[in-house]
């Protein structure tokens, strides 16, 4: 594959390396405090304002490189903040209210950020293009404001004579508030990639439905996502205000949107300092040789259309051989034991009645209706098109019923949206093992693990990656490579693959277990393994687990009780035996009239 | 009828025209190849300023066409073979590489022709007399020939031969490609025929608007609307889209000014992800 690989991540949150990270940061940081002594006031000054903009190219890396979607018009945030925060500055001069006004101005941003991520985001699937281009018409539409809102914004000439931060006008201290601000932005960025929150937006940027399988909202995540890269282009222009101490409308327009997108990719998307190194470097670099180069810009353009096509880990990918070589050892933190789940523990009641599904003309679902009472396994047998999966597809919310009803607990469920019905306790896998390929087998295992166990503000706890429970144990008791710590579920065999999903399924512990076909694709040596964690998996007390499965001699070893279906509605029910001995089935099997 | 109705008439469907002939192009990317183009705007603005460079020289304006076809058609070939063709498998990043281009053909504008706004004259000038109401007549011009551009390839698409093998590409490569259908060369040739669309729509435009190099931005927004209100895959779609959208645009920048029409059109087009996301005329 080699070019066409998508960047690498961070997320091995079990990894540490030879020299700590606490000592490498502080380098880092003492770096950055020292230099201006080392290149002098001129440089000192435009890197302050790389800096900021180095800020804001943190968020473009969190929401392209990490949750998958690029916005396109990130000057509207900085904008919005440095307008906010010029403004406030000019009223309450000198004054300690500016000590609130100033971060409040940067969570505006954030705060639209997050409301237009919960507007776009609000309907699954096709949002990636689409996000892109509102919010490149929003940045377009802030700048017409900005430049016809004169009484407010100034006009084209924008607020002039902002005054600095109180106590801090110098230009050093500028530039020391800028390199404090840059530092917190990357501290607090790598805490949210280390964190639930962060291995779940890298999760979803790949693998969306899976994710929503697990019960975790996406949409929400999303717009969370661009909600924090909102917040961190609000802070780079909050402080834009005083150190510039002016505020045009170009900010909010179009240039300073495709200058942070290009410097987050040509340094690196995928890794926490990727576009902070874009920003300082390409930006330094920019300014300096700007107007002796007359093509500079052009060149810069295809450099970046290079780095897209050929080297998606950008200038930071150069580092990671470095980082190799300067010591990489694989430790275990100890295990932490995961909670109880959050829902109801008592075994699932099930019930579709006359449920109709229809796709244009075809009737996939014709008044099904189908009752799970008693904990057990169940086996869904029919030829091809039956609408067995699609039973599954309308039952986890994303084949939409014209009629009918579905309950579960009593409680009907056919409208929620699917992580709202699997967060009740129901757990599924595909026919096609479906994992979050990009990330490490132990992130896999522990989104499984935080499905239904984790509350919304434990998602910022990065110790929740070392959750682990007596399931767990089991399984990797019974399947060794489920503890490997080095490989990514993309590095594992078709059989694996299948067994990691199966486990996580199992891990999430649902009451309610839907498996499409199981052992498809497996040796027969799998298969039996497959078939002997299924019947461990069922002598759970109380769990109710439902498995499609065309092979008969696995529906005899399974199955307490057998659906059959065919075109869509429910022909026979029963044991095996009697299902087995029925006319009607060996009909449809045999294709004998009656 | 009333002079005054017959012009506001001809005014909109003027309005819905033009903005359909710049829609096309992208409509036809979008819609055959599954390609948000995003420097679809950089190619009428290199269609727009070809019509410039033919009327700077002298020539007839009607040269601006080959010219118009001939660059961005070439420039439709190479993006296709090497810039988007590795890319097929990855949708998300034909997007971030076309924007790329946007900037790289906005910046060699910027370059070979300055910032400096370009107006061109009309080339066929003066009016003509339409049911009691008099009316420029390259507006007309352009009505008529968007009518027959849009329905050549109504006609073309639905019934050649040609037309149902890119249909058999579009719902199946892996199929078509094993059937015998050249998958490669038609997608190459989709994506041309696509940009040489964006190139025709700008050398029709281009004695209408500003010409400079960041008048690309309106284009592609705009033409995105249409297609985000009308749906992909129908003549028809299109032209809704394109009334909807400029329709929308013109009566609220009328009662407001033209921040006010560029928000509500930003707001209608949420609105139709949200409830239509396939469009008033989308298929399934």
């Amino acid at each position: 594959m080699g070019a066409a690989d998508p960047p690498a991540m961070e997320v091995t949150a079990r990894r540490a390396r030879g020299v700590p990270t606490a000592a490498r940061a502080g380098i880092g940081v003492a770096a950055l405090l020292l230099l201006p002594f080392a290149v002098g006031d001129f440089w000192a000054y435009q890197l302050g304002l790389l800096y900021l903009y180095a800020i804001a190219a943190l968020g473009i890396g969190l929401c392209w490189g990490r949750a998958g979607f690029l916005p396109l018009g990130q000057g509207l945030f900085f904008g919005l903040a440095a307008y906010l925060s010029g403004s406030a500055l000019i009223a309450f001069d000198q004054s300690w209210w500016l000590l609130v006004l100033i971060p409040l101005a940067a969570c505006a941003s954030g705060l639209l950020a997050f409301v237009i991520g919960i507007l776009v985001f609000r309907r699954r699937g096709e949002s990636g293009p689409y996000f892109s281009m509102i919010t490149l018409a929003l940045s377009l539409l802030a700048f017409q404001v900005a430049n016809n809102w004169e009484s407010v914004t100034g006009g084209f000439n924008g607020l002039k004579g902002i005054p600095g931060l109180p106590g801090l006008d110098s230009y050093t201290a500028a530039y020391y508030v800028a390199a404090v601000a840059l530092i917190g932005a990357t501290l607090g960025t790598g805490w949210l990639y280390r964190a639930p929150l962060g291995v779940l937006w890298a999760a979803l940027a790949h693998n969306e439905r899976r994710a929503a399988m697990f019960g975790f909202d996406t949409n929400r995540l999303k717009a969370v996502a661009f909600g924090a890269s909102g917040l961190l282009a609000g802070l780079g222009g909050a402080l834009y205000a005083p150190q510039q101490g002016l505020v045009t409308p170009q900010l909010c327009g179009f240039g300073l949107s495709a200058d942070l997108v290009i410097w987050a990719a040509v340094g690196g998307r995928g890794r926490l300092l990727g576009p902070v190194l874009g920003a300082i470097l390409i930006g330094a670099l920019t300014s300096g040789l700007r107007d002796r180069f007359q093509f500079w810009e052009i060149g810069i353009a295809i450099l970046f259309i290079v780095v897209v096509l050929l080297v998606p880990e950008g200038l930071v990918g150069v580092f990671v051989p470095l980082e190799r070589w300067w010591g990489r050892r694989a430790h275990r933190a100890p295990a932490l034991p995961a909670p109880e789940r959050l829902t109801a523990t008592r075994a699932a009641r099930l019930e579709i009645a006359d449920v109709v599904v229809q796709l244009g003309e075809v009737r996939i679902l014709d008044r099904l209706s189908l009752a799970f009472e008693q904990p057990g396994v169940y086996c869904v047998i029919g030829p091809n098109g039956a609408g067995k999966t699609s039973t599954f597809n309308m039952l986890t919310g994303e084949l939409p019923a014209q009629a009918g009803r579905v309950a579960f607990d009593g409680h009907a469920i056919e409208r929620l949206q699917t992580h709202r019905i699997m967060r009740l306790g129901i757990g599924r896998k595909f026919q096609i093992p479906s994992v979050f390929a990009q990330l490490a087998i132990a992130d896999n295992i522990a989104i499984a693990l935080w499905s239904g166990r984790a509350r919304r503000a434990e998602l910022l706890r990065p110790r929740l990656r070392r959750w682990s429970s007596v399931a767990l144990d089991e399984l990797q008791a019974r399947h060794p490579f489920l503890a490997d710590v080095e490989r990514t579920a993309a590095q594992l065999s078709h059989g694996e693959r299948q067994t990691l999903e199966l486990a996580m399924a199992l891990l999430g512990e649902p009451r309610l277990l839907l498996l499409d076909e199981p052992c498809a694709g497996l040796s027969p040596l799998e298969t039996a393994a497959a078939i002997e964690l299924i019947g461990w998996a069922s002598r759970r007390p109380g769990a109710t687990i439902i498995v499609i499965e065309h092979d008969m001699s696995l529906v005899r070893k399974l199955a307490d009780h057998v659906f059959v279906l065919h075109n869509g509605a429910l022909v026979a029910e029963g044991s095996v035996a009697a299902i087995q001995a029925n006319a009607a089935v060996q009909a449809i099997y045999v294709g004998a009239e009656k | 009828m009333e002079p005054v109705l017959v012009a506001q008439a001809l005014n909109a469907v003027f309005g819905i025209a033009s903005l359909a002939i710049v829609a096309l192009g992208l409509a036809v990317v979008l819609g055959l190849l599954g390609v948000l183009n995003l420097a679809h705007g950089e190619l009428v603005m290199i269609g727009a300023y070809c019509a410039y460079v033919a009327q700077v020289n002298g020539w007839p304006y009607l040269s601006a066409v080959p010219l118009a076809i001939a660059v961005c058609g070439t420039l439709g070939y190479a993006v296709e073979r090497w810039l988007v063709r590795p890319l097929y498998q990855r949708p998300f990043d034909t997007l971030v590489v076309t924007w790329g281009l946007s900037l790289l053909l906005r910046k060699c504008a910027e370059a070979m022709f300055g910032l400096g706004y370009k107006n061109l004259r009309e080339p066929i000038a003066g009016t003509v007399e339409v049911l009691g109401a008099t009316y420029p007549r390259f507006r007309l011009v352009l009505i008529a020939v968007s009518v027959v551009v849009l329905g050549a390839l109504f006609l073309w698409y639905g019934q050649s031969r040609t037309g149902r093998r890119i249909r058999a590409t579009v719902s199946n490569p892996d199929l078509a490609r094993a059937l015998g259908v050249p998958v490669t060369r038609y997608a190459s040739a989709t994506f041309v025929v696509g940009t040489c669309l964006a190139g025709l729509g700008g050398v029709l435009i281009a004695p209408l608007v500003p010409v400079q190099p960041f008048m690309g931005f309106d284009h592609i927004l705009m033409s995105f609307f249409v297609l985000v209100v009308g749906g992909l895959g129908s003549v028809g779609g299109l032209v809704t889209g394109s009334a909807v959208i400029g329709g929308a645009n013109s009566v609220v920048s009328a009662l407001s000014d033209s921040t006010g029409g560029y928000f509500f059109v930003l707001a209608l087009a949420i609105l139709f992800l949200w409830l239509r996301p396939r469009g008033i005329h989308g298929r399934g």
